[in-house]
């Protein structure tokens, strides 16, 4: 390791991988690319297999957990991949991109250059979607693989036929291409992956790019702070495990993802000021919205009792339902997955079935306990906490029992366990949702007269010169869908503007 | 995690007591329960094996009586290990008994469940519904073997068909 970089990449995430790949195709520019995770190689089984999805989130030592309270007190736990790739390593692999609406909000925050159009070669670069060869709007030669698992003219396994035909029957369309702007229905969902086997940043990004010698990869080190020195970054303090450091920086690049971007921030006196003074760190830069503004996707489940097992694989759905929980509503706003049979002996085989709210019209915070770098941020969900999200869940689960009641689905699924029939659905609700691991916003874009705003619609942190924030924390709002592609396409994009720089 | 509940049972709440405080008929109503051993009046411990889509494991507890304060306050502490994760549950059981009615019980029960490692990763998706299916039907198998022994006992055999 040198004493200084032209880049450092301070987290190995989803976006820190594209980053650090990209910006060393240039051999003139030096780039150290930190994670506090290993980077294991070859890429464990565990973590290339999906089919061992279930194993790699319970048993692996690769992810994180946080736990976070509800308001009855009960918790549940928030997770983070910590391992070279972060969430592409450990997540269920869906390739999902946000909807035409979800890039013009974004443009409402950062300009035009976040909306659709501008946005959509970015998005056809990213990929290879064999699928749609020839498209408009799918790519054919990127470094992300994607692979459909389910095809609606193949033979399908009997219960996802009947959820098919519960669902048409209901006026739900088919929809075969959920990457399309606006997509709606019954949905074959994309993953990427290639030949079954994961595709993460790691494998798409940063493996090609291991043997240059401009590129330097540490993992298991944690940055502690950025140094800032008059209104600019210069390097960042490192833990490594030979002990503590200091490297210089032309740019620091932070992509420690939703909740440990404002973690850095703030420990490096870049947030909050009240939050500052709280936990005795000097004050570089205020700025209000280091934290603020954390969106994610709530999720519950409903459990039926089986007339039979599904064995369907839940890790990887082959199948969703991508709804709107009213037809009112503008915009499909719910996954809906049917989950694997729970078999025990002497009990009636129970069906869950998962609904995902994707709107979050309330905003949760990520606070920090104590100035130890090792120590996790506190994150407030705040998810169903607004009466419309409580609302378009509640309708929701109403269009659940339809479709569970509706033959041929209704051959499947017997009478509701969870919540039972004297449950009360909204207590239901706010005592068991979860997340769908979509935490976003926590950094958000906006102009510099926007005080929410943490970094401009450069992915530039307001106030301090050579610092760039760009992971998923930067999204004002987290989109329709699933976020690893949009965490790719920050990544991608904040690579162009800081090599056009 | 918070379960909650009640039944009526057509026994007197003395036999209800009388049945839950007692392990071993207790431990005979929980499904699916194996390797099943009383380890005092108050203590027995026993395995459940379960599965979910891809997998299968073992969930090995200990249930233990803590306290029985005839007919307010009776509180049972399971906890146990589940073999794929070797996460901790730790779940406190409390139940009360009241007659509505002469000969008559209403058992109410609730569960408070935390889970300390990978398994709560689950927890909404498969403890939920499974902690509450077992409520279910422990209580279940009680009420129908109080009122088949409180049948054989008081209720002279039916002699026409229904």
């Amino acid at each position: 390791m040198k004493d200084a970089y032209d880049v450092v990449v301070v987290g190995g995430g989803t976006a820190g991988c594209v980053i650090a790949a990209r910006l060393s195709e240039d051999p003139a520019r030096s780039v150290l690319l930190v994670e506090a995770g290993p980077d294991p190689r070859p890429i464990p089984d565990v973590v290339a297999d999906p089919k061992r999805q279930t194993e790699l989130v319970l048993q692996s030592p690769y992810v994180r957990m946080y736990d976070v309270e509800r308001p009855d007190g009960s918790t549940f736990p928030l997770l983070s991949g910590r391992i070279m790739g972060g969430g592409s390593s450990v997540n269920n692999l869906a390739a999902v991109r946000p909807m035409r609406a979800d890039f013009e909000a974004w443009a409402g925050f950062g300009g035009a250059a976040w909306g659709y159009d501008a946005l959509l070669p970015l998005m056809r670069e990213i990929e290879a979607d064999p699928d749609f060869a020839g498209s408009p709007i799918h790519g054919d030669a990127g470094p992300l693989h994607l692979e459909r698992p389910f095809r609606f003219d193949a033979p399908q396994d009997p219960p996802v036929r009947a959820l098919i035909e519960a669902a048409e029957d209901m006026g739900i369309p088919r929809c075969d291409d959920m990457n399309a702007p606006d997509p709606y229905g019954i949905c074959s969902s994309p993953y990427n992956s290639l030949d079954g086997r994961r595709i993460s940043t790691v494998v798409g990004w940063l493996d090609p790019a291991r043997a240059r010698p401009n590129l330097t990869i540490l993992p298991e080190t944690t940055v502690t702070r950025v140094c800032v020195g008059d209104g600019r970054a210069t390097g960042v303090d490192l833990v490594t495990p030979d002990g503590r450091r200091s490297v210089a920086a032309g740019e620091v690049v932070i992509t420690a993802g939703v909740y440990h971007s404002p973690q850095l921030l703030e420990l490096s006196g870049i947030g909050r000021e009240a939050e500052l003074r709280r936990l005795g760190l000097p004050v570089v830069q205020p700025l209000v919205g280091v934290g603020e503004n954390y969106h994610d996707h709530a999720v519950v489940y409903l459990t039926y009792e089986g007339t039979q097992d599904l064995r369907e694989d839940y890790v990887i759905p082959k199948v969703r339902l991508l709804a709107r929980s009213d037809p009112a509503r503008p915009l499909p706003d719910l996954h809906v997955f049917m989950r694997p049979s729970i078999r025990m002996e002497g009990v009636a085989p129970l069906l869950p079935v998962s609904l995902h709210l994707l709107e979050h019209r309330s905003a949760g915070r990520v606070t920090l306990e104590s100035t130890d770098p090792e120590e996790l941020p506190v994150v407030d969900a705040a998810l169903l906490r607004h009466p419309d999200d409580i609302r378009a869940m509640l309708d929701g689960v109403a269009l659940v029992e339809r479709l569970t009641s509706h033959p041929p689905l209704s051959r499947f699924y017997g009478p509701r366990v969870t919540p039972g029939p004297d449950d009360d659905v909204e207590e239901h609700l706010a005592t068991t949702y979860i997340t769908y691991h979509h935490g976003v916003g926590t950094c958000r874009i906006g102009p510099a007269d926007d005080p929410g705003a943490v970094v401009g619609p450069d992915l530039r942190v307001h106030g301090v010169e050579r610092l760039t924030v760009a992971d998923a924390s930067v999204l004002p709002t987290a989109p329709h869908g699933n976020t690893n592609l949009a965490a790719i396409l920050v990544g991608e994009l904040a690579a162009r503007r800081l090599a056009a720089a | 995690m918070k379960l909650d509940g009640s039944i009526e049972v057509a026994a007197p709440p003395a036999e209800v007591w009388a049945a839950i405080v007692d392990p071993v008929a207790l431990a005979a109503c929980v499904p699916g329960v194996r390797d099943v051993r009383a380890v005092d009046e108050r203590t027995f411990e026993g395995r459940i094996s379960a599965a979910v889509g891809p997998i299968e494991g073992d969930f090995s507890f200990t249930s233990v009586l803590t306290e029985s304060i005839f007919p307010d306050r009776l509180v049972v502490a399971v906890d146990g290990t589940d073999s794929v994760t070797k996460s901790r549950l730790h779940a406190d059981v409390h139940a009360s008994v009241a007659e509505p009615s002469a000969g008559r019980t209403d058992l109410r029960y609730d569960a408070e469940i935390t889970v300390k490692g990978r398994m709560a990763i689950l927890g909404e998706m498969v403890l939920r519904a499974t902690a509450g299916v077992i409520i279910g039907q422990v209580t279940k198998c009680l009420r129908s073997r109080l009122e088949t022994a409180g049948a054989s006992a008081t209720t002279p055999p039916a002699t026409t068909a229904e």
